[in-house]
């Protein structure tokens, strides 16, 4: 699975929302199911499914998507998400 | 009267911190014993080797200072390394174990001896708990023990700074057993009184003597018997306990 799918996967599956709503734009807090709870849940998902651990301050900085897609990269180049 | 049957802690990890101390060592041994897989913390590199060659193929060793923040998240990368690469299993306990007591009254209490004894005592145990905790959520399953103090819990003159730093991980605990329980994960602290260990081998006899006077069962503790209470908190012995804090004291009256 290329990583912008499994990107997808991640939102969907911890938020519970259509894959057509995950788009860079998606901003924390921003819909209901994005919230404080859900958020620890999508941070666990993205740790799981890229196998990476997330520093304190990025999962505070890790407000939308484009945002987690920037702070993914930084753990690893080999993630892209083209 | 049937003994209760060893806890099985068999395919976990267990990560120790102050695995290095005394209490710390009892609960990395009760730990292998109860077949868990010990991922033992420490800075004392020779002790940490004695460990690892004294329990190879048990036990991975990390040694790191608890106040490096950046040490304590490498430690959990490698730690979750290691699960990924099979090396051993996934984390299941974690015990926060390092501590440090500088014994001062109140106006001879530094600025430095009070933040190094919240550093050690209170910052360190709360970070490992919240990397420890993200990577228990993923299995939905987890216990978390740390070592608090009766000192912490009832007070005791000369040592606010230390008893202010195990209070604020008591606190801690509570609030987190309550956040962490929708994710299968337990959080538990023991509480040791006099226990005989090093952090306690500067009282000379008569000063001991002293304390065991108000100590009901008239002895200081073994580190073991901590580790017991430790290893009892972690296993599925105690699946229903959460929130809780289990003295080891002897009932101490200060």
């Amino acid at each position: 699975m290329e990583n912008k799918e499994k990107l997808i996967k991640a939102f969907t599956e911890s938020l519970g929302i259509e894959p057509q709503l995950v788009t860079d734009e998606l901003t924390y807090n921003t819909i209901p199911q994005w919230d404080s709870t859900a958020h620890m849940v999508l941070i666990a998902e993205l740790e799981n499914v890229f196998d990476v651990m997330l520093d304190t301050d990025d999962i505070i900085d890790l407000s939308s998507v484009a945002q987690a897609k920037i702070i993914l990269q930084k753990y690893d180049d080999s993630i892209e998400f083209a | 009267m049937t003994a209760l049957s060893s806890p099985n802690l068999a395919d976990s990890s267990v990560l120790i911190t102050g695995a290095t101390g005394d209490i710390g060592e009892a609960i990395v041994t009760r730990a292998i014993a109860d077949k868990a897989f010990v991922i033992a913390c420490g800075r004392n590199e020779s002790k940490l080797e004695q460990l690892s060659s004294q329990f190879e193929g048990q036990i991975h060793t990390l040694c790191y200072d608890v106040t490096d923040e950046k040490a304590i998240s490498n430690a959990f990368r490698e730690v979750q390394k290691g699960v990924t690469a099979k090396r051993w299993p996934a984390l299941y306990g974690l015990v926060n174990s390092a501590g440090i007591m500088a014994e001062a009254v109140l106006p001879m209490t530094s600025g430095e001896t009070l933040k190094q004894q919240m550093a050690v005592n209170f910052f360190a145990p709360y970070q490992h708990m919240q990397l420890a905790s993200r990577l228990m959520s993923r299995q939905k399953a987890g216990s978390i023990v740390n070592i608090v103090s009766q000192v912490g819990e009832l007070g005791s003159s000369g040592m606010s700074a230390y008893a202010a730093s195990k209070a604020a991980l008591t606190g801690a605990t509570k609030s987190l057993a309550k956040e962490l329980a929708p994710k299968g994960i337990r959080v538990n602290a023991v509480a040791p009184g006099f226990i005989d260990t090093a952090l306690t081998s500067h009282y000379d006899d008569p000063a001991k003597q002293k304390v065991y006077g108000r100590i009901e069962l008239r002895r200081g503790g073994t580190a073991k018997e901590v580790a017991d209470a430790v290893l009892y908190l972690l296993s599925s012995h105690a699946s229903y306990t959460t929130g809780h804090v289990l003295p080891v004291d002897g009932l101490f009256c200060p």
